[in-house]
């Protein structure tokens, strides 16, 4: 599969004074959309695509600490795939390279290995078909089981339906170039990931999970 | 199933949906609006489980149990059977998640000799093997709901109707929008009672696709290449793209055609004269099967000669979706499984009035008849920047109105298994059964050796007939 490597240009200025001194780099997968297109997801959906995605200012020397780490989920028995596609580096669309976890809410947690300071993470959940998850929640803590000192990254959960609080981070689209959250420094060495299904069925599905830190 | 239900079952297939309604009103059953779906599974009280097995867990198999799994009582799942381990663990572990705990097969006749109280098959696997898989399953006393196209042979597809009328089992082919409320709608009420569209001169329909790259496959799910060669596939590429190889399946005039051009028949209660066709594979190296296909079919019917286009395209998704458009002296129905596609179109001298009082139609959403808007540049306005110029030889826009039928949440497939389970059960009688949808495997694989002929092909009345 090609890949396709994306360069975020800033303005040194800027950067200069909040330390961040390069852009995030990440390898993109080529899209691949299956099957016909949806009015109604294009007229109601397709919205979250606007001005979609933002790539983060990340600081010198960032990589991308998740690369081969450790995966749990809240669900024990993943319908499809392995937990570790999400963190194997592949991030094809395609079958055999997602993991499908159970209906509802559920969670996918990397574990670092040892405490990280964090400037950015990418989610892919799924983009062979356009949609959109709910109640993304991605929190980074020291405690594996995130009962304390959980600091939340992004909560696009609106109605607090997840029960983590209510966020107010937009709802998006899921594309090839996945979604960057910028971290600015947190530290932690569990970044933990939620869903609650989608807008087309009640699974969690993720692709791969990259942890820019140092 | 007791062998008196068994019979009635048997007696059930051999008469139309019309008839079957119009009997049970007669009898005082209560079935008294025909265009209506017959009681749902969900709308009814708890009923007995039917044992259900699977075969084939592919993305059409894994649609139909998405659908399946949102009937709420009455389906007991059993038993999976997919050639493909990574398929048999996502079902196993699917269905867990909505407690149905299964058993899994490798091979069909294992699932079919073990399986002793099975009553219904679901078949969804490569075209290729849908004669093997249905008939085995009928054989060993089950009904079945295969899905479409029956076979990607004629012979294959015969042998289908043959061995359901042997056995005397139920036979549905997943031609779903023959169970959609609104399609039947469309046909019971717009066309065979109001006769909206006069005499239908022509069809016009299409599914058009954007380009995609061809399924892959993680190398640590590989079939080991003696499971492959056991089970009919020449590679691993082969298995997971065979839609795309003669060998296998009849290509996107099969896959997405055949749900379309199906509705033809029905529509018309006709099959075609003759059918001329074009296409190629105009665009991806690695396929057999034509990626773009154009169709023209001959209909003499009820009143008169119709003309049917048909248009697959699987390297543009332009040209405005998928639907099927019915087109009349009197008005014209676009149709498609998507309400979005969905109108009926009125020519200036029809009058509805008598239709749009009984609810047959209603206003769309833009007011005044659907789609006009009073805002809208009316014929005689002066064209603005003065670049216009007003040609009086063209035809007016048609008012237009939708179609009062909501399907509310249900999923597009279920209407058609839930009108398989009850047909089952002897509630009702099936929407497609084996030698209906005989008649359009025919005329939509003739379609790909129009393409190779490159000449026009006539069809015997025969032909249709199993």
């Amino acid at each position: 599969m090609k890949k396709k490597s994306i360069t975020v240009l800033i303005a040194m200025c800027a950067l200069a004074s909040v330390g961040y001194s390069a852009p995030l780099k990440t390898d993109l997968p080529e899209p691949q959309l299956m099957g016909t297109p949806n009015p109604k997801w294009d007229e109601g959906v397709k919205n979250l695509y606007k001005g979609k995605v933002k790539w983060p200012e990340v600081p010198d020397g960032v990589t991308n600490l998740a690369k081969g780490k450790a995966v749990t989920s809240s669900d024990d028995f993943p319908l499809l795939g392995e937990l570790e596609f999400v963190t194997d580096g592949d991030k094809d669309a395609g079958e055999g390279y997602f993991v499908e976890l159970g209906p509802g809410l559920q969670w996918v947690q990397v574990d670092l290995a040892k405490e990280s300071e964090i400037h950015a993470i990418v989610v892919w959940h799924y983009h062979s078909q356009l949609r959109a998850y709910h109640d993304v929640v991605v929190q980074i803590s020291n405690d594996p089981e995130f009962k304390k000192d959980v600091t939340t990254i992004f909560n696009n959960d609106y109605d607090n339906s997840a029960k983590l609080g209510k966020g107010s981070d937009k709802v998006y689209g899921e594309t090839n170039e996945g979604w960057p959250i910028a971290v600015k420094g947190v530290k932690g060495q569990y970044v933990r990931l939620h869903s609650n299904g989608s807008t087309s069925g009640e699974m969690n599905h993720y692709i791969e999970v990259e942890v820019f830190g140092k | 199933m007791s062998n008196q239900l068994e019979q009635k079952n048997t007696d059930l297939t051999n008469v139309t949906r019309r008839e079957f309604v119009s009997s049970a009103a007669a009898l005082g059953t209560g079935l008294v609006v025909a265009s209506k779906p017959m009681k749902s599974l969900a709308e009814s009280a708890k009923k007995e489980d039917l044992n259900v097995a699977v075969i084939g867990f592919g993305s059409q198999g894994k649609v139909l149990m998405d659908a399946m799994l949102q009937i709420p009582s009455g389906v007991r799942f059993k038993a999976i059977c997919d050639v493909w381990p990574y398929k048999q663990k996502y079902a196993q572990r699917y269905l867990q998640k909505f407690k149905h705990d299964v058993n899994v097969y490798t091979d069909y006749q294992d699932m079919l000799d073990s399986e002793k109280d099975l009553d219904c098959v679901i078949v969804a696997s490569p075209d290729f093997v849908h004669a093997d898989h249905t008939n085995a399953a009928l054989r060993a006393g089950c009904h079945v709901y295969c899905e479409k196209l029956m076979s990607n042979t004629v012979e294959g597809a015969r042998s289908m109707v043959l061995t359901q009328r042997e056995t005397g089992k139920l036979l549905q082919i997943g031609h779903q929008r023959r169970s959609n409320p609104r399609y039947i709608h469309a046909k019971e009420k717009l066309i065979d009672e109001a006769n909206l569209c006069g005499r239908i001169t022509t069809i016009n329909g299409q599914w058009n696709r954007a380009v995609k790259e061809d399924d892959t496959w993680p190398k640590k799910y590989e079939i080991d290449q003696s499971t492959l060669d056991k089970y009919g596939y020449a590679n691993m590429f082969e298995f997971r793209n065979w839609r795309w190889f003669k060998q296998y399946g009849g290509g996107p005039i099969s896959d997405l055609g055949a749900h379309q051009i199906d509705i033809y028949n029905w529509f018309l209660d006709a099959n075609p004269q003759s059918i001329i066709a074009g296409g190629g594979v105009d665009f991806y190296d690695k396929h057999e099967w034509y990626d773009n296909v154009m169709a023209i079919y001959e209909y003499e019917g009820k009143l008169g000669k119709t003309r049917a286009f048909y248009q697959v395209q699987t390297t543009t998704s332009a040209g405005g979706g998928y639907y099927e458009y019915f087109m009349g002296t009197g008005g014209a129905i676009k149709i498609s499984e998507n309400p979005k596609y969905t109108q009926v179109f009125q020519e200036a001298g029809a009058d509805w009035a008598e239709w749009i009082d009984k609810g047959y139609i209603k206003q769309g959403a833009s007011g005044g008849g659907g789609g006009y808007n009073p805002l809208a540049p009316k014929p005689w306005d002066k064209p603005k920047g003065g670049s216009g110029k007003v040609d009086v030889r063209e035809t007016a826009a048609l008012v237009s109105w939708d179609i009062p039928v909501d399907l509310g949440n249900k999923k597009i497939h279920q209407f058609h298994l839930e009108n398989f389970f009850d047909s089952v059960r002897g509630e009702t009688a099936l929407n497609c059964p084996a030698d209906k949808a005989f008649a359009s495997s025919v005329m939509i694989l003739a379609a790909n050796e129009a393409v190779g002929a490159q000449k026009m092909l006539k069809f015997e009345p025969s032909e249709f007939i199993a």
